[in-house]
């Protein structure tokens, strides 16, 4: 007996007769085939996909939540806006990134939203965003500077505008960049260190996002010693090969050892707020792009899963929400939430499975809290934390969505939405999407909602959630085409409580 | 009563082709799930552990939608045990027997929850 027929057996299947079986299992082998096979014949129908184009319209009533939440417009018209943040009077203020992938350079702000959505700049940078967050603690802002250009920094702002560099020289001039901050119950700055590379390895993917050419020799940093396998890839250039945590032309050889840094790709850092002892909390993430500590007082990260790109492409790799442990690896490059890389359910329709690039460990990876969408991007989050506005002690978090199909394939957009996630649990339900008989960004469902939710934060009451939306960017075979001018400002309160 | 049931079978295969039932069930479009059957509840939790990530909420995502194809019981197991295509097999080393009882049950209730809530599936494509 095969496999087929077990699993049919066991199922229930042979209700049917003997006589019965054969056509029924043709009729099952044809559906299946039609409903769900033929992947890799099946286009591309991300929800990047779409012809977008300013001016973007706003209309909130196109936006559906739960009963019993409204939702508003506050602020629009902003240029790539990426995070939100409160002073000690509970003003509002918005951060716009200064950077987009598809290589689109603007000004990074910071941003006081006044009482009629009029904006006023506080703050401004030079060319090295993107800024990718903000927090306010004892009566500065801090910030965190991608550092595209110059290597990421986390730069203090006084609400007068002086700006200081209280961390620099940190790996950011790749694929993902400095992330966060937030403010930890121990007033320390926690922010998160993207890594250079999809999954350890330069390679051609990172020629076209356009960083390799202006950054040729950066890579890949650990947060401590590992020792190599040894596994070598094509190099972009001509005749060489190209290893892990190694530039691009750099072959590696069994058990060379990488030396590990503080200041690594992948990790979360924590510094007291003066810029001293600067520390790697855990690391093997691949983006941990938004940080947040629950009521309970823990470290809960958002993590953009692997995509299927470049030299080492994976293949059906979800996003996650991390509960930190601290002193910790995480995975990255070689586990998937836990999930060794080598698992068949990695492996890309039309080519090899991936293998483990590192020849031992540090640790056995812990498992996430919660398993996001694939290509969804997890970005910014936040804990609930009043009764008034709900669902105390579950995280929000904002789903950018796909940016297929320079990530992969996705048969359905992914993301483009706000959801909750009860991290005991792992359950995920919708919170804010757009309405139609289709989920995906306004400008490819219609209407005048969300288009690319990057973060999500509490007011400080706890009484309102500000939802960032970057804006409309749409993608091509080339990559983004970010549009200026087209990021709202979203509050969301529960009806009943604060108007 | 055999050719009775073969026909139906053949019946809830054909009639589980994409149709014009919507796939959406998430809370601001239909509502809450109701999970008061223990069983359901439970499936939840597997299905976001294993599933939710290519089909988010049984909507379309990196995999196909689930919500608008009545599959019987026994096909969700089917597929779920031996995959099909590009996903994965789950054998019981992954999702024992009874979690997998809860899951379809979870699966199915979710597909029956389909009524949404008024003006959310209206003025768009």
């Amino acid at each position: 007996m095969n496999t087929l027929s077990k699993g049919l057996m066991g199922s229930g299947f042979l209700l049917l007769s003997r006589r019965h079986l054969l056509p029924s299992l043709l009729a099952l082998t044809a559906f299946l085939t039609v409903s769900s096979g033929c992947y890799l014949m099946r286009p591309n129908k991300g929800g990047g996909q779409a012809k977008a184009s300013p001016p973007r319209v706003i209309n909130a009533t196109d936006v559906a939540l739960p009963t019993g939440y409204r939702i508003e417009a506050m602020a629009e018209g902003l240029t790539f806006p990426t995070g939100v943040a409160f002073d000690s009077q509970g003003a509002v203020y918005v951060v716009e990134s200064g950077y987009s992938y598809g290589e689109k350079w603007t000004t990074p702000r910071l941003l006081r939203i006044g009482a009629n959505g009029q904006l006023v700049e506080v703050a401004s940078g030079g060319r090295n965003g993107p800024w990718t967050g903000a927090a306010f603690f004892e009566g500065a802002f801090y910030i965190a500077e991608g550092g595209a250009m110059e290597g990421g920094r986390i730069l203090r702002v006084t609400p007068g505008g002086q700006t200081q560099a209280i961390v620099d020289g940190l790996p950011s001039f790749g694929d993902h960049h400095t992330d966060g901050p937030v403010v930890g119950p121990d007033g320390w700055i926690y922010f998160g260190q993207g890594t250079a590379s999809n999954s350890g390895v330069v390679g051609p993917d990172n020629l076209k996002f356009g960083w390799l050419k202006r950054a040729p020799s950066f890579h890949d940093i650990p947060g401590e010693d590992v020792t190599l396998v040894g596994q070598n890839f094509a190099s972009v250039q001509r005749g060489k090969i190209t290893g892990a945590f190694v530039p691009d032309g750099e072959a590696t050889s069994h058990g060379q050892v990488v030396k590990g840094q503080v200041k690594c790709s992948g990790g979360i850092l924590r510094v007291r707020p003066d810029g001293s002892n600067l520390e790697l909390v855990a690391w093997g993430f691949r983006n941990p792009f938004g940080l947040a500590f629950s009521p309970e007082g823990a470290l809960y990260a958002t993590d953009n899963g692997y995509d299927e790109r470049g030299s080492r492409p994976v293949w059906g790799s979800p996003d996650f929400l991390w509960k930190v442990e601290r002193g910790l690896w995480h995975g990255w490059p070689d586990f998937v939430g836990g999930l060794p890389i080598t698992e068949e359910q990695f492996k890309p329709p039309t080519k090899p499975n991936p293998k483990f690039l590192l020849a031992k460990h540090p640790n056995k990876p812990p498992q996430p809290a919660a398993r996001l969408p694939v290509h969804s991007s997890a970005n910014g989050l936040d804990f609930s934390r009043s009764p008034d506005f709900g669902h105390v002690g579950q995280a929000f978090v904002a789903l950018f969505g796909d940016q297929t199909p320079v990530v992969g394939k996705s048969l359905h957009p992914a993301g483009f939405k706000v959801v909750r996630v009860d991290p005991q649990t792992g359950v995920i339900e919708d919170f804010a999407v757009n309405k139609g008989r289709k989920n995906g960004p306004a400008s490819k469902v219609g209407g005048g909602g969300l288009e690319r939710p990057v973060a999500a934060r509490f007011s400080p009451d706890g009484k309102a959630l500000y939802i960032v939306d970057f804006g409309m960017m749409p993608h091509d075979k080339a990559g983004a085409k970010p549009k200026e001018g087209t990021g709202v400002i979203w509050k969301v309160t529960r009806e009943g409580g604060e108007k | 009563m055999k050719k009775l049931i073969f026909c139906l079978t053949l019946a809830s295969i054909i009639s589980s082709q994409p149709g014009c039932r919507h796939p959406r069930r998430g809370e601001p479009i239909v509502g809450p799930l109701p999970v008061n059957d223990p069983a359901v509840a439970r499936g939840r939790i597997v299905y976001a552990q294993h599933c939710h990530q290519c089909h988010p909420g049984g909507e379309g995502g990196l995999g196909p939608g689930l919500n608008d194809k009545p599959l019987p019981k026994f096909l969700i197991k089917t597929q779920v045990r031996l995959g099909l295509g590009t996903m994965p097999g789950f054998p019981e080393e992954r999702i024992d027997s009874e979690s997998l009882d809860d899951l379809v049950n979870y699966i199915v209730a979710l597909r029956h929850h389909s009524k949404p809530l008024p003006g959310r599936l209206e003025g768009h494509k």
